[in-house]
């Protein structure tokens, strides 16, 4: 134990000397790495805080289906038909409007209630109310309202899309942008660490032939390169924390506003909490992976 | 100690480097490995210390043969290696102590033996003065023998040595050899690659001759 944490402090102390003889290559870096990896984190930033911010109706989806009248046996047709749509996934919640109750919701609207005969013979039809459930796509809905219409027990039903289906296709053409910059910024930074250490390795080429020559093992060569990487993915990490917040306070100050006012923590950390680690952990990563696939490349090639 | 079966290197492009190549080394010999620039006394001395493999024949060390080790069994064997370098290859940020104490470090000994070995090899070689030193300071003669007390601090069996007097004057040369001859005393076995025949021929030692690639002479010195 007291031979690995010697191991491990030398290392760290050898890590702190390369990095304090290439301090503005390392700070040059440490604000590149931040900056790229603030172009993911903002996006996931405003992502979030649009969808803590969108009501539940505008991303559910609502039928009301209208059930025929002349159907042999009611009763059992419409559980059947109850039962199979609760069992689908895409469907929230099945809902039956019974005739009498739609007559007394439309009285209530524009008062004709009180005829007696409508109330004797009620014109409305029995239905179904529908929620979908928020993560339908609108190819399901849509699948599913087709196979209702061709239903024999189906009259008719009124479609109401939430407003997530309705630009579903620009949501997910942004989402694909989105997820794509993402993937190239973290792809950037992650050739950026492996090429700064490749490069370190190369000047360091001497003292790792020697080492090599005196038995010490890979693990030990690459130490001091993975405590830097990790170095650079935390400071990395923080100055991308930092740009998130500018960016969010320059160019979403209506979203930050009401983030801030629906979530009180908020008022004090002005990024989301997800969106802190999922950046953090990425800057670690990204630079560890980095450095470790750069540094093992150079030892395999020795060995 | 050492043994080579018909061992062969070729690079890529089918450059030769060795060929055929057939000797022994006892436990506790001291042999020199002599022949022009390119003749193949680097290459045969990266088979021993297992940076590269042989392309064909069988090289092997205290009963390990080579080509079968790699990854940490290669690091352990290496821990039993000494290694003398033409350029003593010191680490220039740390102290002369730390420099010879690195093998150690790397091999994990303890921080209570690193010292008494380290002052061991730092007298074997006469640089106690200069513990605390950095090499930086030192003359070529005095960083050859920091980079020697390095390679025998951690006693072992086997010391291998790649023109170690190459850029010493004739009086430090003999100095450093008569180290080399301590050691095997101490029954370390010891190859020497080197191609200043003085330095050879001053010593009765076995002399191994290569050229281009192949054992040409295998005999003992002049004396």
């Amino acid at each position: 134990m007291n031979r690995w944490l010697l191991d491990h402090s030398q290392a760290i102390k050898d890590a702190w000397k390369r990095t304090a003889d290439r301090l503005t290559q390392f700070m040059v870096l440490v604000c590149l790495l931040g900056i790229l990896l603030a172009i993911p984190g903002w996006l996931a930033q405003i992502w979030l805080s649009m969808s803590s911010l969108v009501p539940e109706e505008a991303v559910q989806s609502e039928a009301i289906v209208f059930l025929n009248k002349e159907l042999d046996v009611e009763v059992e047709a419409r559980i059947e038909l109850e039962r199979v749509l609760s069992e689908m996934e895409e469907i929230e919640r099945v809902i039956f409007v019974p005739k009498t109750i739609a007559l007394k919701e439309l009285s209530v609207q524009d008062g004709l209630g009180p005829i007696a005969e409508l109330q004797a013979n009620n014109p409305l039809p029995d239905a179904l109310r529908l929620k979908f459930s928020i993560r339908a796509p609108k190819v399901i809905e849509n699948n599913i309202l087709t196979t209702l219409l061709a239903d024999k027990r189906v009259l008719s039903l009124r479609y109401y899309p939430s407003t997530r289906v309705q630009y579903a296709s620009l949501v997910e053409k942004l989402g694909l942008l989105g997820i794509g910059l993402s993937g190239l910024a973290v792809l950037g930074v992650l050739m950026a660490v492996f090429l700064v250490a490749a490069a370190d390795v190369v000047d360091d080429q001497r003292r790792i032939e020697l080492y090599t020559l005196l038995g010490a093992s890979k693990r030990f060569i690459r130490r001091p390169y993975l405590y830097r990487a990790t170095w650079l993915g935390i400071l990395s990490g923080f100055i991308a924390c930092l740009v998130i917040i500018s960016l969010n306070e320059l160019f979403s100050v209506a979203i930050t506003s009401n983030l801030k006012a629906l979530d009180s923590s908020l008022k004090y950390l002005p990024v989301d909490g997800r969106t802190f680690i999922g950046v953090a952990i990425t800057a670690l990563l990204a630079s560890w992976i980095g450095a470790e696939r750069a540094v093992s490349r150079r030892l395999n090639a020795l060995n | 100690m050492i043994e080579f079966e018909s061992v062969a290197k070729v690079y890529e492009g089918h450059r030769v480097a060795l060929s055929d190549v057939n000797f022994r080394l006892a436990p506790g010999e001291m042999a020199f490995l002599t022949g022009q620039s390119g003749a193949g006394k680097s290459t045969l001395l990266r088979l021993i210390l297992g940076l590269e493999k042989s392309s064909s024949g069988i090289v092997r060390v205290a009963g390990s043969d080579l080509s079968t080790l790699s990854g940490e069994k290669l690091a352990r064997y290496r821990q039993r290696v000494g290694v003398v370098f033409q350029d003593p290859n010191l680490e220039y940020d740390l102290s002369v102590y730390d420099n010879i104490a690195l093998p150690l470090r790397i091999s994990g000994f303890s921080e209570s033996e690193i010292p008494k070995r380290v002052k061991a090899a730092l007298s074997r070689v006469d640089l106690s003065d200069q513990a605390n030193a950095s090499p930086r300071f030192l003359s070529g003669g005095q960083q050859q023998r920091v980079g020697i007390a390095r390679a025998i601090v951690h006693r072992p069996a086997l010391l291998v040595a790649d023109e170690p007097t190459g850029n010493l004057d004739p009086e430090l040369s003999a100095r450093v050899m008569r180290m080399f001859t301590q050691f095997q005393q101490l029954g370390v076995t010891i190859l020497i690659a080197t191609h200043e025949r003085a330095v050879v021929d001053s010593l009765p030692f076995r002399r191994l001759v290569i050229e281009n690639g192949c054992l040409v002479s295998d005999g003992m010195g002049p004396r």
